[in-house]
């Protein structure tokens, strides 16, 4: 942490050790578990190896409950309609597009 | 009783028998943007597709069924709302609303129906919008009266740990299991936490801490919620050497939690079911499908899939198993041999991505 300096209540808890109640992934294990998933997933063996096959198999279930949100957007939230009418990722994946904040 | 009467009576009895020992398997499965799929799996065939009213995409998520198998009760509508839904008619007969004013609530996994399926309890995660911060507020378990109807309102709102994943009714509705970090057994009434069994927190020389998924409730076969879990194995030192699957086990009967590795530096795994009638066995999926051996923990047999389900469940008679969610197909395998036995494609193509796929006997 010496090279970070904690600007709001949050991170000051965090510096301070008082956030007992969530904690990343320690033993890097599976995503989407009872640990927090900070966004990115690796399978248990902290590789991608075992990840889904193909990965549109896990496009969807990953997106729609926001546990990739780095990477995909928001369906539960902010873009509701990111997917609609592309019912099935390995079929439609072409009409996915990005997205960008409204003004 | 008349002779011609007689032969009405005997009619009729004739009539309803077929009926009772009729009784099959369905398998009922979501696909998006809101549809439930009603499968016969014995003759590998669609029976129903169902559009959920209101159903408000992204897709449904969990599935909780009625004991008598009649109304599927579904989060939907970007999972802020319940629908119950009529398997025969296509109606909602139930509608719960979460989110109200300011609060978003979302439910995810933790969701049952009461053993009498009067109740329908679900775990909320709600957060306050104001008008440039988000309050993330307590999870609560709302208990729902079933009869209440669309437009239903919490019969009563009982505190909740947080980062629970799995609600489940015991088999005699006095407890109810609540499945995150730890396992929580909590009076339906009240909410109040009758006892705690370790879970990631459970001690034991040479492990580290085991991380669960237990997001798919799919128990209603055996009364066993099985889970896989991933847990390092550690040296002397308590550096992690290797990653230990296992398989958590609680019986839904008798509250009983058991949690047994039976592989080391295996393939990932995603869920479990308990077959029925051999309960020693179990069944693991994800891109490959083993059985386990809950005896001795021990894979017996492991077999490559064309593509990764996330899924599992397993006929009555214990002698198929069932691979669905992620795609748009539905894989059919001996429970014996492993053997695959048929593809049930859903119709249009949609994908099932996280929507339950629950047995139900009608």
């Amino acid at each position: 942490m010496k090279h970070l300096k904690p600007l709001n209540d949050k991170a000051r808890a965090i510096e301070a050790g008082r956030t007992p109640e969530v904690q990343p992934m320690q033993t890097v294990p599976a995503g989407c578990s009872t640990v927090f998933d900070p966004g990115w997933e690796v399978d248990f063996l902290g590789g991608v190896a075992s990840l889904c096959q193909p990965m549109e198999a896990d496009l969807y279930g990953c997106s729609d409950p926001c546990w990739w949100p780095a990477q995909v957007p928001d369906t539960l939230n902010t873009y509701p309609d990111w997917n609609k009418g592309a019912d099935s990722a390995q079929r439609d994946w072409r009409v996915l597009g990005s997205v960008f904040p409204k003004k | 009783m008349t002779a011609p009467l007689r032969s009405v009576v005997l009619a009729a009895a004739l009539t309803a028998l077929p009926a009772v020992a009729a009784a099959k398997d369905f398998l009922l499965a979501g696909a998006k943007p809101d549809k439930l799929v009603l499968i016969d799996t014995a003759r590998r065939k669609v029976e129903r597709v169902i559009t959920i009213p209101g159903g408000g995409g992204p897709g449904p998520m969990t599935i909780a069924v009625s004991p008598d198998g009649k109304v599927a009760y579904v989060v939907v509508n970007r999972w802020e709302s319940i629908a119950g839904v009529d398997l025969d008619s296509g109606k909602q007969t139930f509608r719960a609303d979460l989110s109200v004013g300011p609060e978003r609530v979302k439910a995810m996994f933790g969701m049952d129906v009461s053993p009498d399926g009067k109740e329908l309890a679900v775990y909320l995660v709600p957060a306050r919008l104001g008008a440039d911060e988000y309050t993330a507020l307590d999870p609560r378990i709302a208990v729902y009266r079933t009869g209440d109807g669309v437009g239903a309102r919490p019969a009563r709102s009982l505190p909740a740990p947080r980062r629970i994943m799995q609600l489940a009714y015991a088999r005699d509705g006095a407890r109810l299991f609540a499945l995150g970090w730890e396992l929580y057994v909590l009076d339906p009434a009240t909410g109040a936490v009758r006892e705690t069994l370790p879970v990631r927190h459970r001690k034991r020389d040479g492990l580290g801490e085991p991380d669960v998924l237990n997001v798919w409730p799919t128990w209603e076969q055996s009364g066993v919620l099985a889970a896989p879990y991933a847990v390092a194995r550690l040296d002397a030192q308590g550096k992690p050497v290797s990653a230990m699957a296992g398989l958590l086990s609680l019986d839904l009967d008798s509250g009983a939690l058991a949690m047994n590795e039976f592989e080391e530096n295996g393939p990932a795994i995603f869920a479990g079911v308990v077959n029925p009638v051999r309960r020693d066995e179990a069944y693991v999926v994800y891109t490959t499908l083993a059985k386990l051996d809950r005896r001795a923990n021990k894979v017996v047999k492991r077999i490559e899939l064309d593509h990764t389900y996330y899924n599992v469940n397993v006929a009555s008679d214990g002698s198929e198993v069932y691979v669905g969610q992620t795609m748009s197909d539905i894989g059919v395998y001996s429970a014996d041999t492993l053997k695959r036995l048929a593809r049930i494609a859903i119709p249009g193509g949609a994908d099932q991505a996280l929507a339950t796929m629950r047995m139900i006997r009608r």
